[in-house]
Order: structure tokens, then C-alpha cells, then sequence
């Protein structure tokens, strides 16, 4: 039974995802198919036009593996090997540097407003 | 059997073995650098090297493993359904953190490649390394550069942010799971949102916002600072 339950379930989640690239490129947006059908599911369950319990197990199973679902991308890097050779480096680590200062700035802003929406609530 | 479905097959079989053990290593030693998805790229990466298997071969089990990745974006609609209530109350919080990232994130990238005096198509490629793939892509082709370098500087984003993250809040003293999610969000898009999901439900949820609003934003402004520049 479990196994049919996840199946629907899955399936349910593809068809949004379906109809979220659908509204992508009637609309021309620049948003990925999958964000709008994110979006799109989110509304339904908060309209309780979709109740929770008719995706919750299929959502929870590819939630929680959803670095597996990225391998195959990020295995592709090996075609590409060549791009890094000499300055091509360089890009790397200005990659990383930038990241670790997106993380950073944006952490330390959240986290500073954050305490002040909670000091204001008090 | 016929050869492609067994090709299929076991590339699908050894991915998901890989991945399987690697949490195992990843639980017994919880280390960054035991992340899962970097030691079992880095280990499917070594056997298709070994072995001079190209990638296309192995894709064809692979492709099978990614078109679950629209599903299961998807399906963060309902871990962000559960935590709604947060998102509400600490909109400003996710708002401020997430445009001042993406802001610092193109004019990092920017100035950087500039100043080691890269061509601009590369400086271009950069601009939007810090959203996820089907965004940075589009972004490019508006704003011109290399797609595939730009998916590839998208990877590293991803890559570097879920390795770090541990050690830098440490280090940075940001403990607030709104932070914690706006930052990994920001900067490491669904890559690093994948790595919050072991760690508590609220920071992921507060991620995949946080990738999602950034990819607006980066949107908005990559063509209208490429039009300044030039």
C-alpha cells in the first residue's frame, strides 16, 4: 500500500510541476517551472483546495533526498574540466570568496533584523 | 534486457548505492567535509574517470534521478505550508537579508573578475552564480555570457556554501534559524537548501524562500547593472 500511496503522491507533485513549466512558457517568466508549481501547490494547500495528507508522503521522501536528485548535475562537471585549467581557477575561488560574503551579508542582516522584529513584539 | 536499460539501470542502482553510503560515512563522521553529495559526486566522478566511461553514458540512468528534481521542488510547498506562520512574522527579516545578499553577490562577483582583469563575457558569466540553474541561465541570456560556465560557477555556489555553512555561522555567531536559512538561500540556492534539510524544517523552509526571492531579485537587477556598465 505504501508503495501506491507514494506513487500517487509523486505523481500529484509531477503534475504540478507540469503545469508549473506550462505557465513558465505561456507567460514567458523567468522563474523555473518547478518554483511556480511550488508556489502554486502552497496556495492550493493554504486555500484547503488540497489537504496536506494527499501529498505530505510523497513530499517528505523527495524532500529529504534532494541532495541525490542533484548528483547527476553536479557529476556533469567533468566534461568541463578543461574550463579550470590555468586562469580558470581563479573563477573558482572568486566563486567561493563571493559565496562566503552572500552568506555572510545576508545572514547578519536577517539575523540583525530578526531579533528586532522580536524586540518590537515584545 | 537490452544494453541501454541495463545502463540505466545500474548507473541509477550506483547513484543511489553511492549516495546511500555516503550518508552512512557522513553520519558516523559529521564532518563538512563528508557532506554526502561531495563525496558521492567526487567518488561517481572517480569510478566514470577510472573506468572512461563518458558522461552521456552515465546520464542515461542519471536523467532519470534529475526529472525527480522538479517533483521534488515541488514538494517544498509543503514544508512551507507547516511553517507559514514564521514566513509571516519574519517577512522584513527574510525581505532585508536576501536583496542586501543578492546585492553583494553580483557586485562581489563583479568586481573581483574585474580587477583580475577577466574579458567581459566571463565578468557576465559570473553576474548570477548565486541562483539556481534554470534562473542563472535565463539571466545570461538577457544579459549575454557563457551558459555553461555560468551553470558550472552555479554548482560551486552551491558546492561551497553547503561545505562552509557549518564553520562560518560558527565562526559569525549567526544562530537565528531565520538567518541561518536567508543565508544559505541566498547564496547557495537549492544546492545548499537540499544540505538544511538533515539539519531542522524551519531552515529549509526559510531557504527555499530565500533561493526563490533571490532569484527574482538577481533577475531584476543583472540586466539593469550590465546596462550601467557599459
Amino acid at each position: 500500500m505504501y508503495i501506491i500511496y507514494l506513487s500517487l503522491q509523486i505523481s500529484i507533485l509531477y503534475i504540478f510541476y507540469v503545469i508549473g513549466t506550462w505557465i513558465q512558457e505561456a507567460l514567458h517568466l523567468s522563474i523555473p517551472g518547478s518554483i511556480i508549481g511550488m508556489l502554486l501547490l502552497f496556495l492550493l494547500l493554504s486555500m484547503k483546495i488540497v489537504k496536506k495528507e494527499w501529498v505530505e508522503l510523497g513530499s517528505s521522501l523527495l524532500v529529504r533526498h534532494l541532495p541525490l536528485l542533484f548528483l547527476p548535475i553536479i557529476v556533469g562537471i567533468i566534461n568541463y574540466f578543461d574550463l579550470f585549467a590555468g586562469k580558470g581557477l581563479l573563477l573558482i575561488v572568486i566563486t567561493i570568496f563571493s559565496t562566503i560574503l552572500v552568506m555572510t551579508s545576508s545572514g547578519l542582516v536577517s539575523q540583525w533584523t530578526g531579533r528586532r522584529v522580536e524586540k518590537n513584539r515584545e | 534486457m537490452n544494453d541501454t536499460v541495463l545502463i540505466a539501470v545500474t548507473s541509477i542502482v550506483g547513484t543511489v548505492a553511492v549516495y546511500i553510503g555516503a550518508r552512512k560515512i557522513n553520519k558516523r563522521y559529521p564532518y563538512p567535509l563528508t557532506l554526502p553529495i561531495l563525496i558521492s559526486s567526487m567518488l561517481i566522478v572517480l569510478v566514470l574517470v577510472t573506468f572512461q566511461i563518458p558522461y552521456e553514458t552515465y546520464h542515461i540512468g542519471g536523467q532519470w534521478i534529475e526529472k525527480l528534481l522538479g517533483p521534488a521542488v515541488v514538494a517544498l510547498a509543503v514544508p512551507l505550508y507547516k511553517q507559514r506562520k514564521i514566513l509571516k512574522a519574519y517577512l522584513i527579516s527574510l525581505l532585508a537579508g536576501t536583496i542586501v545578499g543578492s546585492i553583494v553577490g553580483i557586485s562581489s562577483g563583479l568586481l573581483f573578475t574585474y580587477w583580475a582583469k577577466f574579458d567581459k563575457e566571463i565578468i557576465h558569466s559570473v553576474i548570477p552564480k548565486s541562483v539556481t540553474t534554470p534562473v542563472a541561465i535565463k539571466i545570461i541570456d538577457s544579459i549575454g555570457g557563457n551558459p555553461t560556465l555560468t551553470s558550472i560557477l552555479v554548482i560551486i555556489a552551491g558546492m561551497s556554501g553547503s561545505i562552509l555553512y557549518t564553520n562560518l555561522y560558527k565562526l559569525l555567531k549567526i544562530t537565528h534559524p531565520i538567518a541561518r536559512g536567508v543565508g544559505m538561500g541566498s547564496s547557495s540556492h537549492a544546492i545548499g537548501t537540499a544540505q538544511m534539510v538533515d539539519d531542522s524544517e524551519q531552515e529549509t523552509v526559510i531557504s527555499t524562500v530565500a533561493m526563490t526571492i533571490s532569484a527574482i531579485v538577481v533577475s531584476v537587477l543583472a540586466p539593469i547593472v550590465v546596462a550601467f556598465l557599459s
